[in-house]
């Protein structure tokens, strides 16, 4: 299902049907979207969806099977090398000279781009002038992916492309990954990601595509995914938080289903009703606290995790795509 | 240009500080300078051998001429010489990997095909010289060999055969029994009367006069080390960045294909040069052995470290696992090796496996080198320029075409 594109100016990515197998195996199978001008794009999707393998044929890394994509109006099949002189790139699992220093890392792939920034500027932009004399083995895994931002940066890319850019990081450093790709969408760069992080799309992302199995699932506006898919107000009862006395499942679907417009249940036991306006959610917690009573309820506006378990009927598990 | 320098950089820093690597490296060419030089510039070399006298007496000494013979072999100065008992079975033991035994009536035999030998010989000069004798000098002389003959064919004497026994491994055999044989022929005609041979030989050294183990060796050890560069560190390097994502991070920037290739090999051809100079000066202090490469030497070398290298960069091509790699140069290097005669003289193969070692460019590689660096003449190493510039030029070609710039293997 591919719902209706938000209507745009300043396409710089265009993708359509694209394709790719592997002998009998499809790990995308025509997928369709654009990417604006100076968005943040993200490719969402579960282990396995196809979101590597989709980004990298962008990033002229696979050949496609089928279908087109132009990346900055140019080919991917057949305009590879001008398409990465305007592209920066963060690979999933990025790996560098790790015997070479930050400083060292960022030169070289800056020496190998025609016009390139300041390398100093760039390191100091990404916080890393005191670890630029570090050798990259040396470094955590959160100044290593910086790094690897900083590498992609320094050929001053139009469109950046980040592959599961805070997979493995820890809260802080994912914190601050986000900081930085904010301040490089404010400054105008066009940000493709791919992620299986909802929080992640939520914090960064103008608009998303959800990928399930190879194939879009839906692409619009965060906002606009939340807004179809998640519903705006979810009344959510508990399974770790039962009161005295239990009180039947059925019993507490029945009141939740009364007025909201779908339920559904967590990995974890939750019951979750999804309500379009909160005068409805409010008279259905209010009910199930005096009828429900053994749960514990809340009371919460929806999110991408709402969306994503709507359409792919499960939480992401974390982890790297490696189709 | 800018990218493969900067790249070439890159690729030398990343390669010097890696401790373990330069290390090894380094270490290894001075241990086959040392090793190989200090065996083969090892004075004359000695072999063990059990003599096993079955020839004794009835007093169970041995016979007068066995034990002349055994004293003949003891003279012998590369041969260190054991006894084994008369009573043995040499064949079935494994204490005694040469044995040589002289059979029982060794001596009997000896005497008397010795006197057969020298009635032929007498026989043979009087027919020689009969023209010049009178009716009864020829008369006498005709009697006396009739009776002399009726003699000898009395003793119905045969030859005799010394038998000489080594395992089937024993690399050292061919050489002891040549020395045995020299020994047997010396010995017969002794037995017969022959004092001073009327053929002798001397021995003496062609080009390469007055050269040591080390010089000789040298260019071999130059040479392999080259090749293992080239042909199983390259392979191994090159999988490892496609391995680890390195490549994959190069590739998604504007370096071209070609460019990643020919600082690859450049850096190769470098590092080729200074290890060459390490072992150089390895020979100078440990060996006193003195040799200035010129511009030819120079020039074959990095030729035959870019041929090398670039063969490796399509090897590593072909497999992204780094062991798989190592294997696979390894495949190509060792028979090359063994097949070039770079440690041995290949007259010691089969006539098909030299025509094929002849045709690998190690071959030329190794002759090349060592014709400009010791020998110090030019003559015959264009050949070597030839073979090891169609390698560079074809293997370049072939790596730039496998080597892999998308669809890398997850």
């Amino acid at each position: 299902m591919t719902p209706p594109q938000t209507e745009r100016s300043g396409s710089v990515i265009e993708v359509a049907d694209l394709q790719k197998t592997y002998g009998e195996t499809t790990a995308v199978d025509g997928v369709s979207f654009e990417v604006f001008e100076e968005e943040i794009f993200a490719l969402v999707g579960p282990n396995g969806a196809g979101k590597t393998t989709t980004v990298e044929m962008l990033e002229c890394l696979r050949t496609p099977s089928g279908g087109s994509a132009a990346v900055l109006g140019r080919d991917v099949g057949t305009d590879a090398r001008a398409i990465k002189a305007d592209i920066g790139v963060v690979p999933q699992s990025f790996h560098t000279f790790e015997r070479l220093t930050v400083r060292e890392n960022v030169e070289l792939i800056g020496q190998l781009y025609d016009d390139s920034l300041a390398v100093e500027t760039v390191l100091d932009e990404l916080d890393l002038a005191e670890w630029a004399d570090r050798r990259f083995e040396t470094l955590s895994g959160g100044l290593q992916r910086r790094t690897g931002i900083a590498m992609a940066l320094v050929g001053d890319p139009a469109v950046l492309f980040l592959d599961e850019p805070t997979t493995g990081l820890d809260p802080d450093a994912r914190r601050a990954t986000w900081d930085r790709i904010e301040a490089l969408a404010d400054r105008g760069t066009t940000v493709v990601l791919t992620t299986h992080y909802m929080e992640e799309v939520e914090q960064l992302a103008d608009r998303a595509a959800l990928l399930l199995e190879g194939t879009i699932e839906a692409v619009d506006t965060v906002s606009n995914l939340i807004e179809r898919y998640g519903g705006a107000i979810k009344v959510v009862v508990r399974a770790d938080g039962r009161r005295d006395e239990p009180t039947a499942d059925d019993a507490i679907g029945e009141i939740l289903a009364a007025d909201a417009i779908d339920t559904y249940g967590t990995d974890e036991g939750d019951l979750v009703g999804l309500f379009e306006d909160r005068e409805r959610a409010q008279e259905t917690f209010s009910r199930l606290h005096r009828e429900g009573g053994d749960r514990a309820i809340d009371l919460v506006s929806a999110g991408m995790e709402d969306v994503f378990l709507r359409l792919a009927g499960s939480t992401p598990e974390p982890g790297g795509d490696l189709s | 240009m800018t990218r493969i320098v900067a790249l070439l950089i890159a690729l030398l820093k990343d390669w010097s500080r890696s401790r373990e690597t330069v290390f090894f490296v380094v270490l290894f060419p001075i241990i086959l300078l040392v090793i190989f030089s200090s065996v083969f510039a090892a004075s004359t070399p000695t072999f063990g051998i059990a003599v096993q006298n079955q020839d004794l007496g009835p007093d169970g000494e041995p016979t007068e001429l066995s034990a002349q013979f055994v004293e003949s072999i003891e003279g012998v100065d590369p041969l260190s010489v054991t006894h084994v008992n008369a009573s043995r079975n040499v064949t079935d033991s494994d204490d005694a990997r040469r044995v040589l035994v002289i059979p029982d009536g060794f001596g009997e035999h000896v005497r008397d095909q010795a006197g057969r030998a020298r009635m032929v010989i007498v026989r043979d000069t009087v027919t020689m010289v009969q023209g010049q004798l009178n009716d009864s000098q020829r008369q006498s002389i005709q009697s006396g060999l009739a009776a002399a003959g009726e003699r000898t064919n009395a003793t119905n004497a045969t030859g005799v055969t010394v038998q000489f026994y080594a395992p089937p491994d024993d690399e050292s055999a061919p050489v002891v029994r040549g020395i045995l044989a020299q020994v047997v022929a010396e010995f017969n005609q002794e037995a017969i009367g022959v004092e001073e041979p009327p053929v002798t030989m001397t021995t003496g050294t062609t080009g390469s006069a007055g050269l040591g183990a080390v010089e000789y060796y040298l260019p071999a050890f130059i040479a392999t080390l080259v090749l293992i560069n080239g042909v199983m560190t390259v392979p191994s390097m090159i999988a490892g960045f496609t391995d680890d994502g390195t490549l994959k991070r190069l590739v998604a920037t504007p370096l071209r294909k070609r460019d990643w290739i020919l600082a690859n090999v450049i850096q190769q051809s470098l590092l080729a040069l200074v290890l060459t100079g390490v072992m150089l000066v390895v020979a100078a202090v440990l060996f006193g052995v003195t040799v200035v490469p010129g511009p030819l030497s120079i020039a074959l070398l990095l030729i035959g470290a870019v041929g090398f290298s670039a063969l490796g960069m399509a090897l590593g091509s072909l497999l992204p696992d780094p062991d798989a790699a190592t294997s696979l140069g390894g495949i190509v290097a060792f028979p090359m090796m063994f097949l070039s005669g770079v440690f041995w003289e290949m007259d010691i193969m089969p006539e098909t496996l030299q025509t094929i070692g002849r045709l690998l460019p190690l071959y030329q590689f190794h002759r090349g080198l060592r014709r400009l660096m010791i020998v110090g003449t030019t003559d015959g190493v264009w050949p070597a320029f030839l073979s090891l510039g169609v390698l560079a030029v074809v293997f370049l070609a072939v790596a730039i075409r496998l080597t892999r710039w998308r669809d890398f293997a997850e």
